[in-house]
């Protein structure tokens, strides 16, 4: 799992971002932009203009809204409510609910070595992501900010707005989901 | 024996350790209990292992740049207004919307419909657009800048012509002799049509070779490639090629450095009915990483 929770933003660079200091926003991008944008560009099937498009909602978003954060969630779950909510918004308005997989897109993402270990992974990689972006909206985007954010189950049920029983059972279909999906590659693989 | 509902809703909190104590120890005994429950608790297991290879995506420079532009641009407006703290809210996010749509517009999708090219050899400099044809002879060379998105040399004695030069689709049209691409886009935004199919950028360098017959070879140094004809599909990876033929189509991808006896099976088994005896000497030519091209 990518773990990169451990990476806490200071008080000091909210507070300076309330402030409207341009150089703390930019420490703040650069330490959510890339986890941003892969759930945004796993949740729209390997599509960057519509990650970039999220993206770039969230963090204009976020400076116009950053006042009202009074730290009575963590700054990460009040972020990931905005991404959240920017993704299923766009899915929404592109009417992109519908399972699609394009595999040139996919493909597109892998970035293959010339051993055959980095081949095999990007394979894999890509095989990861078709079945990710088959997934339902609902449970795509519930996998997604679990295994990006390493979030709890109670952080995830604040920035998805619903119970913890719900994200529950929403990873646990949403895994299993993923398993059935990937039947053979993972067969292959533990041979 | 008293027998437990079923707990597959808590199956990936159970595995992630989010659950309370005793209701982990009441997942527990249900698990020693229901096969069912088992088997779903090991699918929920190689469904979160399988999210490991899912890699981290890099948010590209542009997504910053239009954020940018936006606040620049919001910064020289004048005057002030005094306004409720609601609408001022309600006005900056909608102008700042606005603002940044278009600049990551402009910044992802760069303008131009005209591509500069320099005659590396023999001519000067011109541009060229939708329609036209560079024609290159024994002895000259060009570079062709494709929009923003990169370049493409064009080696002697070959004939290509611009198809269409829009942001959004830049596509030439090979009608022989060789070309090198180097493309440094999102996917999809570069094809080039050949008489045996349409080579689809996936962000990559590759080199397209076509003869007046029709028959190409595509042979990739960076990244992927998607070959395409009537609706099929090869995908080749960097330091593979795929050799295509007029009314045949797309070949398979080999590695370069794949054994001659490997490569002429494969040419074989794909364009000239090779049948069991090509795919014999395939297996067991073949390695690992070929094989897999096959499915197998």
């Amino acid at each position: 799992m990518v773990n990169l929770s451990g990476r806490e933003l200071s008080t000091e660079i909210i507070e300076s971002c309330r402030l409207g200091d341009r150089d703390a926003f930019r420490v703040l991008y650069d330490l959510y932009k890339d986890r941003v944008y892969s759930i945004a560009l796993y949740f729209f099937h390997g599509d960057p203009a519509a990650a970039g498009d999220v993206t770039q909602q969230v963090f204009l978003k976020l400076m116009i809204s950053i006042g009202q954060f009074r730290g009575d969630a963590e700054f990460s779950t009040w972020l990931y409510r905005l991404v959240v909510n920017a993704c299923t918004d766009a899915a929404r308005r592109r009417k992109v609910n519908a399972v699609i997989s394009d595999r040139s897109q996919m493909e597109a993402l892998a970035a293959p070595g010339s051993q055959e270990a980095d081949y095999e992974r990007a394979q894999m990689a890509s095989s990861v992501r078709a079945a990710v972006s088959a997934l339902p909206p609902k449970f795509r985007i519930a996998v997604l900010s679990r295994y990006f954010e390493d979030f709890s189950y109670e952080q995830m049920a604040e920035a998805l707005n619903c119970s913890m029983g719900t994200v529950a059972s929403r990873l646990s279909r949403g895994h299993k989901m993923l398993a059935e999906r990937l039947r053979n590659v993972i067969g292959v693989r533990s041979q | 024996m008293m027998f437990t509902r079923h707990v597959s809703r808590q199956l990936a909190a159970h595995i992630a350790g989010q659950l309370t104590q005793p209701k982990a120890r009441q997942v527990e005994h249900h698990l020693r209990h229901c096969a069912r429950c088992r088997e779903e608790s090991a699918q929920v297991s190689q469904g979160i292992a399988a999210l490991t290879d899912l890699p981290l995506a890099e948010a590209p420079e542009a997504i910053w740049s239009s954020i940018q532009s936006a606040l620049q641009d919001d910064r020289t407006r004048t005057p002030r207004v005094i306004r409720p703290r609601w609408a001022i809210a309600a006005i900056a996010a909608l102008a700042l919307m606005v603002l940044a749509s278009g600049a990551y517009w402009r910044v992802s999708r760069p303008k131009g419909t005209r591509w500069e090219v320099v005659w590396l050899k023999g001519r000067g400099a011109g541009r060229i657009g939708a329609g036209q044809w560079i024609e290159t002879d024994a002895t000259s060379r060009a570079r062709v800048e494709v929009g923003a998105i990169g370049s493409v040399e064009v080696a002697p004695s070959t004939r290509v012509r611009v198809v269409t030069a829009r942001p959004d689709e830049h596509r030439l049209q090979l009608e022989r002799g060789e070309i090198r691409a180097r493309i440094s886009a999102p996917p999809k935004l570069f094809f080039v049509d050949t008489a045996s199919g349409t080579a689809v950028d996936l962000g990559c360098e590759y080199t397209l070779r076509d003869d007046e017959l029709g028959s190409g070879l595509l042979s990739v140094t960076r990244g992927w490639v998607s070959f395409q004809w009537k609706g099929a599909e090869s995908l080749v990876p960097a330091g593979a090629s795929c050799r295509t033929r007029p009314r045949a189509g797309l070949g398979i991808p080999y590695f370069d450095d794949a054994p001659e006896r490997l490569k002429e099976a494969i040419d074989a088994f794909a364009f000239d009915k090779g049948g069991n005896d090509a795919l014999a000497t395939i297996l067991s030519e073949a390695r690992k990483r070929t094989l897999s091209r096959f499915g197998i």
